[in-house]
């Protein structure tokens, strides 16, 4: 059967107007009709220049040269107008909340219609149906305030998914969702590239959790240029990943630490119905009985302790309920459970934000109840997860000794301390530099920095690699890690990457409706399911790889884990 | 978040409710421009109980209403009366045609009639009248209801377009600067037991990341809103905005009769058969205040 084309692209290049170098090189390829497409790479590679390119955001709304051509339906993108193209292209933001521009489901499903000045009588027959397509139609007169990330997206699809389009992208749709929401998405897209006329693009950079549905073809981009053009099942064989930055499946990397030929089995890229041979078998059973070193830190002294502490936003209800945590100085924890659920609340109630309705809380062995937040400040630091939500100055090193001007400090000791932090954070080079001119990565340290300059024992990251492709993640990590090892920092980091929390932490906080449910190693909390399900949380493809071997999942995970720090200990 | 700001983002199920958004801005339009019109007391009397009683009608939660009217005496009723007694005490004589002083200071600089008792009680009463019919307004209508209707009255698009984004964003707003904060008073700033002055800077200070944090938001609203067709067309219809009801029929009617007396007693009153003065007091004969009611 002769497929028909849908999104051609010759020699195209493109370079915005305010950059002087081009974001998009050469690029050359076509998408058929029908297509599931995944487009992946680390951030900064042009994947969502190469998105606004097809929906014609670019240049309507970002100006710039374009050199080639780009088709879509077999019509100049040039010569189309946003609007035509709106028409034929629907896009899901990455950002749920923002996209959501109107006041209620309803509302912003209605959004382009209203536009097209469609009659109110036809549009509200049109909102229920769209709403039904995402299983919204329970919550049609929602406000945005009420709905979560995962059920803003389905609106915004829903919104984009009218009659006539018949390509539909969805740019990085895991990046704001917890790990259940992800599948869950996942699953949705899936469902809608059923539909044989309709072309599904994803972009990401989170290969395992696309892969946990199939994809007909891999593009993956690297420094604006298409690095390879190919199935998964070509990628996952060969090394391109590890060298563009973007993070191999875990079971893969399982499957090659144990020494098993992948590339003759055609079942490898989905975990699913993953079939293994008897020899496959056999060389991961052998990893699994090989010896690691054990992970094991002597827990230093308690320096947080919640006792039965309880909180509420409002008289009678409560938000967290009966928390009992204690925390060892030099350990590393891993908050994690679904929005909503205590964790943030947690992280107010220990830095002082919010005081417990009920039971104490304890910080170096010391009730807090009568420190203010600024001396609870200097035991327990509290990073955000957006950098500039934090950064109030111009120059770094401002912004460093902010908290310690505001200490009344002798301008010796505001200047030790600040470089201290600075040169832990490997910002000193750069202390007279504006903060503008650095990049995320950077600015999350010049954050940090502004934490360890009054010197904390505990310091609590909330959400610290969102949004960040894997090469970015590592090095957040690696520093994080760092201060953990060399400054013996406590470190706590609230979370939905599970990925993280098992590789950086010794332990797993996990919160469901306001109550810890469980407390204890990730492996054991990855290996539960009821926990799992409780806190919106998901199997790892490890656990799946385990079952499949009849061996115990919550040690293989263990293993995994000890096999692969003793690899990053050797590189 | 209903009613944290006193601000409906969905629609109640009273009467007053259902209307929709073109009835309750021509209607808000209507009370305002009757407000405005005059200083006879007995009108805004008649239309602070008709506000007051359609904000009854929506059951609404009473305490943010209770503080607005509290606030307004305080500033208002308190301090701005004081101010006419302190600065212009003649004012009885001149606003109502006739003085009954019944007390004086020793150098008799400063004294107080009767009359201006009551011009200071009619000068409030006609802010107690509009705060009602603002906050029946504000009660009664949701942004989206906002925007479809002053667009209704002809009011470009685009315009209310922006009124009812403003509105959905800014719980998220409140919720960012929140979190700043929060994260702020971590690091030592102390809002709390400092100068004025020192709070203000200190606020000022939070503004850049949640100006920071907001721009970076603007770029994605916009796109997001191109892509779904904003802008193509010169009209636009709206999802919240349903057909006028019977009761929106009855409402009009009702609009219409306050605009018509509006007209009648603006050419009346002020031109045909004005009055000597602009307020009219009860026990000032109507040969002195030309009120010839």
């Amino acid at each position: 059967m002769e497929r028909k084309p849908i999104i051609e692209f010759k020699d195209f290049s493109f370079k915005y107007k305010i950059q002087s170098k081009a974001t998009l090189h050469d690029i050359n390829l076509t998408i058929y009709e029908g297509e599931k497409v995944l487009i992946l790479g680390p951030s900064g590679c042009g994947k969502s220049t190469l998105m606004s390119c097809i929906n014609g955001l670019i240049p309507f709304s970002n100006e710039g040269e374009i050199t080639g051509s780009c088709k879509v339906n077999g019509r100049e993108t040039k010569n189309l107008s946003i609007f035509e193209l709106s028409k034929e292209v629907g896009t899901v933001l990455q950002d749920s909340d923002a996209q959501f521009v109107g006041l209620s489901v309803g509302e912003d499903i209605a959004f382009s219609m209203e536009n097209e000045m469609v009659p109110r009588e036809k549009m509200i027959p049109e909102v229920e149906k769209l709403s039904g397509i995402v299983g919204m139609e329970e919550f049609i007169s929602a406000l945005p305030f009420d709905l979560s990330g995962g059920q803003k997206q389905k609106v915004a699809l829903a919104g984009v998914i009218s009659d006539k389009v018949n390509i539909l992208m969805f740019d990085e749709p895991l990046a704001a969702l917890d790990p259940k929401m992800g599948v869950a998405t996942i699953e949705l897209i899936n469902e809608v590239s059923k539909d044989k006329t309709k072309t599904v693009i994803i972009i990401e950079h989170r290969l395992e959790d696309v892969l946990y549905r199939p994809v007909d073809r891999i593009i993956l981009m690297g420094e604006g240029r298409i690095v390879a053009d190919t199935t998964p099942f070509e990628l996952l064989n060969s090394d391109l990943l590890k060298k563009s930055g973007v993070r191999e499946p875990l079971y893969i990397t399982a499957m090659k630490y144990a020494g098993c030929d992948i590339s003759k089995n055609e079942t490898i890229c989905d975990i699913e119905n993953l079939e293994l041979s008897g020899e496959d078998k056999e060389k991961l059973l052998a990893f699994f009985h090989e010896e690691t070193p054990e992970i094991k830190k002597e827990p230093g002294d308690e320096i947080v302790r919640l006792e039965n502490v309880t909180f509420g936003y409002e008289h009678g209800k409560t938000v967290v309920n009966d928390l009992c945590v204690s925390i060892k100085k030099g350990e590393r924890v891993a908050v994690v459970g679904k929005n909503g659920a205590g964790k943030s609340t947690m992280a107010k109630l220990i830095t002082g934000i919010h005081r417990p309705a009920g039971g104490k809380i304890f910080i170096n062995g010391k009730d807090y109840k009568k420190s203010t937040v600024k001396q609870i400040g200097e035991q327990v630091g509290y990073v955000m997860q957006m950098p500039n939500q934090m950064i109030v100055k111009d120059i770094i090193k401002d912004e460093v000794e902010l908290a310690l001007h505001l200490r009344d400090l002798s301008e010796e000791e505001v200047e030790n301390r600040a470089s201290e932090a600075m040169k832990a954070c490997g910002l000193y080079s750069m202390r007279k530099w504006p903060v503008d001119s650095i990049s995320y990565g950077q600015k999350k340290r010049v954050t940090v920095a502004s934490i360890m300059a009054l010197g904390p024992d505990t310091i609590i990251l909330d959400e610290p690699t969102a949004g960040q492709d894997y090469r970015h993640y590592t090095d957040i990590i690696k520093f994080i890690n760092r201060l953990n090892s060399e400054y013996g920092k406590t470190i706590i980091f609230i979370t939905h990457d599970m990925h993280l929390a098992i590789e950086n932490t010794d332990r797993a906080i996990v919160f469901a409706d306001g109550k810890i449910i469980a407390d204890e190693s990730v492996y054991s909390v990855l290996s539960n399911d009821e926990i799992i399900d409780r806190a919106n949380l998901k199997q790892t493809s490890l656990y799946r790889l385990a079952k499949k071997l009849d061996i115990p999942p919550e040690k293989f995970i263990e293993h995994f884990i000890r096999y692969e720090r003793m690899v990053k200990a050797g590189e | 978040m209903n009613n944290r700001f006193l601000i409906n983002y969905t629609p109640g199920s009273t009467p007053l409710h259902k209307l929709n958004g073109t009835t309750k801005v021509i209607g808000f339009i209507a009370i305002t421009v009757a407000i405005i019109a005059t200083f006879d007391f007995r009108i805004m009397l008649a239309i602070f109980l008709l506000c007051m009683a359609g904000v009854a009608s929506m059951k609404p939660n009473w305490k943010p209403i209770a503080f607005m009217f509290g606030f307004l005496i305080v500033t208002n009723g308190i301090i701005g009366s004081l101010m006419v007694f302190l600065l212009t005490p003649e004012s009885g004589l001149t606003k109502t045609g006739m003085e009954t002083i019944f007390w004086q200071s020793a150098g008799g600089k400063l004294y107080l009639s009767w009359e201006l008792l009551w011009y200071a009680w009619a000068m409030f009463f006609k802010r107690v009248a509009s705060l009602s019919s603002a906050i029946l307004f504000i009660l009664s209508i949701t942004p989206s209801e906002l925007a479809a209707g002053l667009n209704s009255i002809k009011m470009p698009y685009k315009i209310c377009t922006i009124v009812s984004l403003a509105f959905r964003t800014i719980p998220d707003i409140a919720r960012d600067f929140t979190d700043i904060k929060n994260s702020m008073m971590m690091r030592g700033v102390e809002l709390e037991n400092v100068s004025l002055g020192k709070k203000l800077k200190q606020y000022i200070m939070m503004l850049v990341p949640l100006l920071m944090s907001s721009f970076a938001k603007v770029e994605n609203i916009s796109n997001s809103m191109d892509l779904r067709s904003y802008g193509k067309c010169k009209g636009r219809t709206w999802y919240s905005e349903h057909p006028a009801t019977k009761n929106d029929k009855i409402a009009r009617v009702f609009i219409a009769l306050i605009f018509a007396w509006w007209i009648f007693y603006v050419v009346f009153f002020k031109h045909i058969h004005a009055p000597a003065v602009d307020f009219w007091c009860p026990w000032v004969p109507k040969e002195i205040s030309g009120y010839w009611f």
